[in-house]
């Protein structure tokens, strides 16, 4: 118990990350487990790829999305609040929310008319959504600043761009976690319905075992993305425990 | 007193829109459901008449509301430029051209370009289309952000586009657009999507308010259960859907096959009743939290004095607690639909029917129209759940009179 201790509020991720490689290697090999689910079915572990390809095709995929939002997204919500951007502020701001009352399912569904089917596609899709909550954050945590920090930091003779970097970023660091966070939890659930457009992801086993009636195959994609989704949000929540109040 | 700067956000748009209708394709013909469609540029697609007035029509509103950027040329005193008096209001009416030009432009696209001789032939917008629809919302919004009575001017605006498009509906002009064919296909499973759609949405909203309400209650009285069930409902609410919604699907059909009478009611391994649980899952979270902050965020003053007032609790909960709580409970409400109206699409996966049927239906048949008849109800109706419950906690602000 020491051991899990001195990991700090890692422990709870780490547990979780362990349990799910566990889960990928072995699921495999319980097929009398599965059997009971599924007993008049020939074959009840789905093998057309093995998990641990679809779980790393799954977080390829959600990873380049989420690091393109928040490139992007950053990049527009530090734009906009500059005095030369902020004019486009309000729009922008008014824009993101907007596009949050839009169903993740139905951007990755307009996405295969403009793109096609596949890996593609799906990363638009992930990539577009997971914008909106990472703009709104970052515009809400870069604005949340004390005029009189900012106000000190240009006393102490700091440049625009040491200003954004060390004093900004850092402040609002935690309210931007808290939009990845969100965008990563909607890339995990909108990347598992990919798999209707064509994209390899851990969607695939519930996909096919939903079509051939398999319930195993079913319960085996629903626990590994289940999974998935609890761990990187536990990871989250040690990183938010980890970086420093601001207030 | 308008910041100069404060104006380069209009031009930008309207130049964004003049380059993406030049640039990309207006529409698309297609000899048939399945083939592709080839392009049609902005001339082609509206004859010069029409393109030309659009485009004019565009370079106007860049023009009368770059006029006060061009400082340059009134200090070197070339001319005396300000924003026009009346800037504001043509470049609303301009607008309303562009956006109610558009029924009738791709009606006129399909009557040029589509030929007798093929009548199962579908015309469809393009790029260009979207786009520029997309940048006149924007335009629209940006104007308004600086406009008295908003809220009318948009409703106005709103309707007389939706009318447009209602009336050449109605004309049967728009009959060879590629939408209006597969709608025309698919008008009976269409209405069975609808209600099917709505009656998951809406069952979601009362069971997940009844249960809510209890949770909330719970909360109140025992401060001690707040962070667990925040835990429980956080929890629940990181687990994507297709999964939870699958992982009902063995447990429930275990149990209808151990008590049959369950299957006479619809409960089954799939269809509506693991979309129903999961929905309700789902929906707790925004539920509970807003109600309870809601409600626990009426300051102790105002409720001491409602006391000294001679009021009861039951009193003081109706009248004084509750009204102050409504708006952030109602937005937990949209919260709440927005959501569901989302992950009922995503419930078409396990038989329950809704609009994420066509979009599943239209994904297995590379049938995009038929992708595009889910997505865009989907859309619509996550809008119009949004303005409704915005209008709604808009309405019952507290201090507002509507005399």
């Amino acid at each position: 118990m020491r051991g899990l201790a001195r990991l700090g509020p890692l422990w709870q991720p780490c547990l979780l990350l362990a349990l799910l490689g566990l889960l990928v290697h072995n699921l495999a090999n319980w097929e009398s487990l599965f059997r009971l689910v599924q007993p008049d079915t020939r074959q009840v572990i789905y093998s057309r790829d093995s998990f641990s390809y679809l779980l790393w095709q799954h977080l390829a995929l959600v990873g380049l999305a989420v690091v393109g939002s928040l490139m992007i997204g950053l990049s527009a919500a530090i734009l906009v609040t500059r005095t030369r951007g902020r004019a486009f502020l309000p729009l922008v701001n008014q824009l993101a929310s907007m596009g949050q009352t839009v169903p993740p399912v139905a951007v990755l569904a307009l996405a295969v008319p403009v793109l096609g089917f596949g890996n593609p596609a799906t990363v638009v899709a992930l990539l577009i959504y997971g914008l909106f909550p990472i703009v709104r954050n970052g515009i809400a945590g870069l604005q949340g600043i004390d005029g009189a920090v900012l106000e000190s930091a240009r006393g102490m003779g700091m440049s625009a761009m040491q200003i954004l970097w060390q004093v900004e970023l850092p402040l609002a660091a935690k309210v931007i976690l808290a939009g990845v966070r969100t965008s990563t939890t909607f890339a995990i659930a909108t990347a598992a319905i990919g798999s209707t457009v064509g994209a390899r992801t851990l969607g695939d086993p519930i996909i096919s075992g939903l079509i051939n009636g398999n319930n195993a195959y079913v319960i085996q994609g629903a626990l590994l993305i289940g999974l998935l989704a609890i761990s990187l949000d536990a990871l989250f929540s040690a990183v938010d425990k980890w970086l420093p109040s601001t207030h | 007193m308008a910041d100069s700067r404060s104006d380069s956000v209009l031009p930008l748009l309207s130049l964004a829109a003049i380059l993406s209708v030049l640039l990309l394709d207006y529409g698309s013909v297609q000899a048939n459901r399945i083939v592709a469609g080839v392009g049609h540029s902005l001339w082609s697609a509206l004859g010069s008449g029409l393109a030309t007035l659009l485009l004019l029509s565009l370079l106007a509103i860049l023009v009368l509301n770059s006029l006060p950027n061009l400082s340059l040329l009134t200090k070197l005193k070339l001319a005396r430029l300000k924003p026009h008096r009346y800037s504001k209001l043509y470049s609303y009416t301009l607008l309303l051209f562009l956006l109610l030009q558009m029924p009738f432009g791709l009606a006129w696209f399909a009557a040029i370009q589509i030929p007798e001789s093929q009548p199962f032939a579908r015309a469809a917008p393009g790029a260009g289309f979207w786009l520029l629809l997309f940048f006149s919302f924007l335009m629209l919004l940006e104007l308004q952000r600086s406009t008295a009575h908003r809220h009318w001017l948009g409703l106005g605006i709103g309707l007389s586009t939706l009318a447009a498009w209602w009336l050449c509906l109605q004309l049967g002009w728009l009959d060879s657009l590629a939408l209006v064919r597969e709608y025309r296909s698919q008008q009976g499973p269409f209405k069975q999507a609808l209600q099917s759609h709505l009656l998951l949405v809406g069952g979601t909203l009362l069971l997940s308010a009844l249960l809510g309400g209890l949770l909330t209650a719970l909360i109140l009285n025992f401060r001690s259960l707040q962070s667990s069930v925040f835990a429980l409902l956080n929890f629940l609410q990181t687990i994507p859907s297709i999964a939870l919604f699958s992982l009902l699907i063995a447990p429930l059909s275990a149990l209808s096959m151990q008590f049959p009478w369950l299957q006479s009611l619809g409960i089954r391994g799939i269809g509506w009743a693991p979309a129903l649980i999961a929905l309700v899952a789902y929906s707790l979270l925004p539920m509970v939290r807003n109600c309870t902050v809601a409600l626990q965020q009426v300051s102790a003053e105002v409720l001491q004095s409602a006391q000294a007032m001679g009021m009861n609790r039951v009193q003081l909960f109706f009248q004084v607690r509750l009204p102050l709580a409504l708006p952030v409970m109602i937005e937990g409400l949209r919260i709440t639909c927005i959501q569901a109206i989302g992950l009922t699409a995503v419930a078409a996966l396990i038989g329950t029917g809704g609009f994420g049927n066509f979009i599943f239906q239209g994904l297995g048949q590379a049938a995009m129209d038929l992708i595009l008849l889910g997505a865009l109800p989907i859309i619509a109706l996550a809008m119009v759940a949004d303005y409704l419950f915005s209008a709604a906690a808009k309405y019952w602000q507290p201090g507002v009179s509507h005399d």
